[in-house]
């Protein structure tokens, strides 16, 4: 236990990976929405899709974690377990401090008419229209799926190279496009529609957090055999 | 007799289309100094790695501390192993590295590793992908050293660094080790530089241990003689030969065998030379030897006029 938390410390040294860039992102990515928003002259509600823009970079931070942090933990002689419990849960907390903030800046978005200038940086149609858990929910979830399926990949990556990166890769496109295939084929789509126009971002989030599980649980089985 | 700490028994690595490791048996004990000799890819870091449980055996025992280090935190917080290519996370600078390595080895000591970074005249604040080989070397040198973990592997811990700074490294770690005795394994090519630290050496070809003694017993088990051609072979007829070489008609042939003073006594009389071998001769000579029939079928005779890399 004391090994897992010290591997969440030890990624927390430099302060910069885990704290200093995501915030750095999502004020420039702010700073660079209001900027745009201030200049156009219009007396309604603006939305941009800015607030996405520290989500790609956790997708990156969970690549890394595989690539890069992984095979220094092995140097370290840090047991596989542990690298993967303390990460997941030190990415988890970012996770949640992130959700946190997002959920005050979509209140404060609220008082000041949209930061005085009418723009919506945090407050997405749809995603922020339920109740704050939902919305809460929703952007952690987001957060987790964009962290643990840059670290899925990563992990086929280190395990199969190359060849398997590309197998599984195809092979989640080749899936995609049989099942679209196969709605056209026996005429689902408009049961998928019909599916998708009744899922509420609450609901989204409950999927979200299945394929999560399955994923992480998927990266800690082929984790396991992993060589740095 | 020291305790036994590793125990490797017929470890088989195979890759696709490479035997790795060939049927390995070593037996390491407390509180040692060993070298792990051998060629580029002869299988050195495979060892070290599945004996770290960095890497997994195709079939056999690894056994470190009684057990397998495989998940096995008991084990795993006593071993430190910073490879040749090691990696480090991305905004990591000497510094951060340090501290995380204070994380999880109860005996490190942040003094030493300044000290030995001032002595590397390393940039700890500068990242750790911006370094030179030299100083990434350095990184892994220090944690290795100021770890002070009970078992401790160097792999190839000098690559990049300068003369000084390999001298550097192999004083600390004599005289860290006299102050705190553990056992260490020095993975390396250079042979002649090492060759005086070592207390044990283990020299692996293409993934089969073939030499596994005590560095004063290797000492004086082989010599050269030379001399001309026709005494010399005279001398030395049944004798393992290691290695031949003529000029015109003289000729210096390495035997495998020690010789008694009855022996040089008469080697001195016919007017032949003799000559101590070094462990880096010896070992290039041992490896450049193919075992008859040995060697399921392998390229024999290729290697011929290989030479061992250290030879730079």
């Amino acid at each position: 236990m004391s090994r897992t938390m010290a591997v969440a410390r030890m990624q927390l040294i430099n302060k910069w990976t885990y704290i200093g860039w995501p915030l750095t992102i999502l004020a420039a990515s702010f700073l660079m929405s209001l900027a745009i928003f201030a200049l156009i002259p219009v007396q309604e509600g603006k939305y941009g899709g800015g607030s996405q823009a520290p989500m790609w970079y956790f997708l990156v931070l969970g690549i890394q974690s595989m690539t890069l942090v992984f095979p220094f933990s092995q140097g370290l002689s840090i047991s596989r377990k542990a690298f993967y419990l303390g990460t997941l849960g030190l990415f988890s907390l970012i996770a949640l401090g992130m959700t946190g903030l997002y959920l005050l800046g979509g209140v404060i978005e609220g008082a000041t008419n949209g930061w005085g200038v009418y723009g919506y940086f945090f407050k997405i149609p749809w995603v922020t229209d339920g109740p704050w858990y939902s919305t809460a929910a929703f952007f952690f979830m987001v957060m987790m799926f964009m962290f643990i399926i840059g670290f899925w990949f990563a992990t086929i990556f280190k395990r199969w190279g190359t060849t398997g990166t590309l197998i599984s890769t195809l092979g989640t496109g080749l899936v995609l496009i049989g099942l679209a295939a196969l709605s056209t084929l026996f005429q689902w789509w408009g049961v998928v529609g019909t599916w998708f126009a009744q899922q509420t971002p609450l609901s989204i989030s409950g999927w979200a957090a299945l394929l999560c599980v399955v994923l992480a649980a998927g990266s800690y089985a082929t984790l396991r055999k992993a060589t740095p | 007799m020291n305790e036994t700490i590793v125990e490797a028994r017929n470890l088989i690595k195979h890759y696709k289309d490479l035997n790795a490791l060939e049927n390995v048996n070593l037996t390491l004990s407390a509180n040692r100094i060993y070298g792990l000799l051998g060629r580029n890819g002869a299988g050195k870091t495979t060892l070290m790695s599945i004996l770290t449980a960095q890497a997994f055996a195709t079939s056999g025992e690894a056994l470190v501390f009684g057990a397998s280090a495989y998940e096995n935190d008991a084990v795993l917080s006593r071993i430190c192993f910073i490879r040749e290519s090691q990696k480090y996370p991305d905004d990591f600078q000497p510094q951060h590295a340090f501290r995380s390595a204070a994380l999880f080895y109860k005996n490190w000591d942040q003094d030493f590793a300044d000290r030995l970074a001032e002595d590397f005249q390393l940039p700890v604040k500068r990242r750790i992908k911006k370094l030179s080989r030299g100083q990434l070397s350095a990184v892994g040198v220090i944690i290795g050293l100021a770890s002070r973990a009970e078992l401790t592997f160097f792999d190839e811990p000098y690559l990049g660094l300068d003369a000084v700074a390999r001298q550097l490294f192999y004083d600390r770690l004599v005289e860290d080790y006299a102050e705190h005795p553990r056992t260490i394994i020095l993975s390396s090519h250079l042979i002649d530089e090492v060759a005086n630290l070592l207390e044990h050496v283990v020299v692996i070809d293409r993934g089969r241990i073939i030499m596994d003694a005590d560095a004063e017993e290797i000492r004086g088990s082989a010599v050269t003689v030379s001399g001309s051609a026709e005494k010399v072979d005279g001398f030395l007829a049944g004798r393992r030969i290691l290695h031949r070489e003529t000029l015109g008609s003289l000729a210096s042939v390495t035997v495998d065998e020690a010789l008694g003073s009855r022996e040089r006594a008469e080697a001195a009389e016919l007017g032949l030379e003799l000559a101590p071998v070094s462990l880096q001769q010896l070992v290039v000579r041992k490896t450049m030897v193919r075992p008859d029939g040995a060697g399921s079928g392998s390229i024999a005779g290729e290697f011929a006029d290989d030479t061992l890399e250290a030879r730079r």
